[in-house]
């Protein structure tokens, strides 16, 4: 490389750390590197007094995530996806910032809040449509990556982002992207590339028997998950976590969960089940008889969720077995639902006041635990996050005042009422 | 599908017309003639080629990297970074773009050695000089010329397409896929969609097995104009290509090609400490350094 080129592209390329002010300002924390609230720089003479989320992606270089969420990020624009603002390379240390704007709130925080606040038996207000309107606009923003030829692959709560105060209050931005990819050419079948990817609770059954192509009804399965906990506040498919080594794709007791909740299926509900690789080890593992009695509708009804409700009737197709049998994120977003009585909002606070705590800033001793949880982490890369966590919290934010929620996995059996 | 590619970076960012392209290149274009540059970028292109085969990626890969090649020597000159150590790093930035995997290190640099060796020893005499760290560094100013536009559209997906819609012509196809492989050795990729250089294709392999698909053509809602632009591109280059003797022609106008110089300038009889052990005979004034450890 030439020396002179190189001089004068240091001298042009603006660095991350001379725009923006984020140190000490880190509100996140996982196996893909930080996350920090940043302020640009001379903020009170310039206009732009904008908050901004900043990703120092984890080690150095471009790797296949980073180059994936680059890559992608850099064609979509829509209003519930995420938008990057600016890729910061940083010669030196070689490390890759992107740039977001900021979202005070996500899905896990909101959802961990309501479960706190019904252990200490308080009410949170919140609009009668919220739900809707947020399971409305998660459906939007993977209509238009489905569209786009991009499947998602690790939704979960965590990573269903929700903007605080400003411009775009109330809405949802779909985020983290480094398991995205484009899937209308695979090049390698994608169960090559990443053994295991999404987060068991929210993998859809087909992916734990082995299912070894990605398809758009996989995030449909996960959506469907997400809108079941956002009305019961408890992890449908919740499962205790202990073999996160594992590379196998199958999990008996993440699948024995499914069964408990929605109950074995019937072969006429799942035809091509008999053709999934782990079809084998299902047999040998799993009995009929023992899921007698379970079924979905039972289960939301034990939430207090009435089966001939609208909302139900939405979940169930969205919660389907057969993935070729579940919904489209179109069909989803034309569903009766929508059009019943609370319509859904643009602002999914519907202009009332955000309960929910602003994220705190972590300190120092946190970060220390965070990379010793990082860091073992990373081995198990592939699989689940921050399985000792009450839940997959990627982002490992503090919530503000209250005590901490004991992660007790029984405690999701318990019944609760809607929010 | 082929809607999305307006809404693409590609489209908006790197869709060029040939002032632009004469622009951007008008320095090396003081030192070399238009039809020497071209030589210059078919040759590199078939070196592309050349480990994408070796490294046993698909072509898809293989047209990415070569498009990549293309775009950072829109911006810069050949001067800023030798493009025998660009044509690897596209290769590397492309694999994992298009969900290839991540080529390992060692084997990245160990195919680039044998390529060389094997393939271009008429041309590099000695070793291929590169290492890892070299194209790492090389990696961050491709992503940053490219101002991060990594998804690239290409002609292969239409080509299936329309060849699907005219019928089921297995030598149609290949004989078109062939002629947009050939079309990496030209400019159309950095000026014109995909679909309609796979229409140009489509229309060089009609002619080549003398097919008549006319009323098809006829019914296409395209800019013909734009189509014979393309075709008269094509044609080009194998017209240029008829008289082109790589192996005696290359060396010559790669000693024209400027060369980056690795460090500042100083008297001649400095700087010649922990050089890499060989050099490239196109290489005569600066060899690569190792990147500085921190």
């Amino acid at each position: 490389m030439d020396y002179e080129f190189k001089v004068k592209t240091s001298s042009e390329r603006e660095k991350v750390e001379d725009l923006f002010d984020f140190e000490g300002c880190k509100v996140g924390r996982g196996t893909y590197g930080h996350v920090y609230k940043a302020r640009p720089k001379n903020a009170n003479e310039r206009s732009d007094s904008r908050e901004y989320a900043l990703k120092q992606i984890e080690g150095t270089g471009i790797s296949m995530s980073a180059c994936r969420e680059i890559a992608l990020l850099r064609e979509l624009k829509h209003t519930n996806v995420i938008n990057l603002q600016r890729v910061f390379l940083s010669h030196a240390d070689r490390k890759v910032y992107l740039l977001f704007d900021f979202a005070e709130h996500d899905l896990w925080h909101i959802i961990k809040y309501h479960r706190t606040a019904k252990a200490n038996k308080k009410t949170v207000v919140t609009p009668r449509s919220m739900v809707k309107s947020l399971l409305y606009q998660i459906l939007n923003g993977i209509h238009y990556l489905h569209s786009n030829w991009v499947l998602h692959r690790d939704l979960k709560p965590a990573n269903i982002l929700v903007m605080g105060e400003g411009p775009d209050r109330g809405k949802v931005k779909i985020a983290d992207m480094g398991f995205a990819r484009l899937f209308n050419s695979p090049l390698k079948p994608l169960a090559d590339l990443d053994p295991v990817v999404v987060t068991f609770w929210y993998r859809a059954p087909e992916l734990l028997l082995g299912a070894r192509h990605y398809t758009k009804a996989i995030d449909i399965w996960a959506i469907g998950c997400i809108f079941a906990e956002l009305l019961t506040s408890e992890p449908i498919f919740h499962c205790r976590q202990e073999d996160i080594k594992t590379s196998n794709p199958y999990h008996h007791d993440q699948l024995d969960r499914i069964f408990n909740v929605m109950g074995y299926p019937l072969d006429r509900d799942w035809e091509d089940l008999k053709k999934m690789p782990e079809h084998p080890t299902l047999t040998k593992d799993f009995k009929r008889s023992s899921y007698q009695g379970c079924s979905l509708s039972k289960y939301m009804e034990k939430h207090k969720v009435k089966s001939d409700s609208k909302a139900f009737q939405l979940l169930q197709r969205l919660l389907l077995m057969d993935p070729t049998k579940r919904l489209t994120s179109e069909q989803a977003m034309n569903d009766p639902y929508f059009l019943e009585d609370p319509m859904p909002t643009a602002d999914v606070f519907a202009g009332g006041p955000i309960p929910y705590p602003k994220r705190d800033f972590l300190t120092e001793e946190d970060n220390d635990t965070d990379k010793a949880n990082a860091q073992a982490n990373d081995k198990v890369r592939s699989s689940i996050q921050n399985a000792a966590d009450s839940g997959p919290n990627a982002k490992r934010v503090r919530l503000g005042p209250g005590p901490p929620q004991p992660p007790q996995p029984h405690n999701y059996q318990q019944q609760r009422p809607q929010f | 599908m082929a809607g999305k590619f307006w809404s693409s970076s590609q489209f908006q960012q790197w869709i060029l017309d040939r002032q632009d392209l004469l622009r951007e290149r008008h320095g090396d274009l003081q030192i070399l003639s238009e039809e020497e540059y071209h030589k210059v970028m078919i040759f590199f292109a078939n070196f592309i080629q050349s480990l994408g085969e070796q490294l046993k990626v698909k072509q898809q890969v293989i047209a990415t990297a070569t498009v990549y090649f293309k775009r950072f020597y829109v911006r810069n000159s050949f001067k800023c970074v030798d493009p025998l150590l660009l044509a690897p790093t596209c290769i590397f930035l492309a694999s994992k773009v298009e969900e290839f995997g991540v080529i390992s290190n060692s084997r990245l640099i160990s195919t680039c050695q044998a390529v060389v060796k094997n393939k271009y020893s008429h041309v590099y005499t000695a070793e291929f000089p590169y290492r890892i760290n070299h194209v790492l560094e090389c990696e961050f100013y491709l992503l940053e010329v490219m101002d991060c536009c990594l998804v690239l559209y290409h002609a292969y997906r239409p080509l299936v397409q329309y060849v699907a819609d005219i019928g089921q012509e297995n030598d149609l196809l290949s004989t078109a896929w062939k002629v947009a492989n050939d079309s990496l050795r030209t400019d159309v990729a950095l000026m014109y969609p995909p679909h309609q250089i796979a229409i140009a294709c489509l229309h060089i392999a009609c002619v080549i097995l003398q097919k008549d698909y006319k009323t098809w053509f006829a019914e296409l809602n395209v800019d013909f104009e734009k189509i014979l632009e393309i075709t008269r591109i094509i044609l080009n280059l194998y017209e240029l290509c008829k008289n082109f003797d790589e192996k005696k022609e290359i060396p010559q106008i790669l000693q024209k090609v400027p060369k980056p110089k690795t460090q500042p300038s100083r008297p001649p009889s400095q700087g010649a400490d922990g050089q890499p052990p060989a050099q490239p005979v196109v290489q005569q004034q600066q060899q690569p350094q190792g990147l500085q450890q921190p």
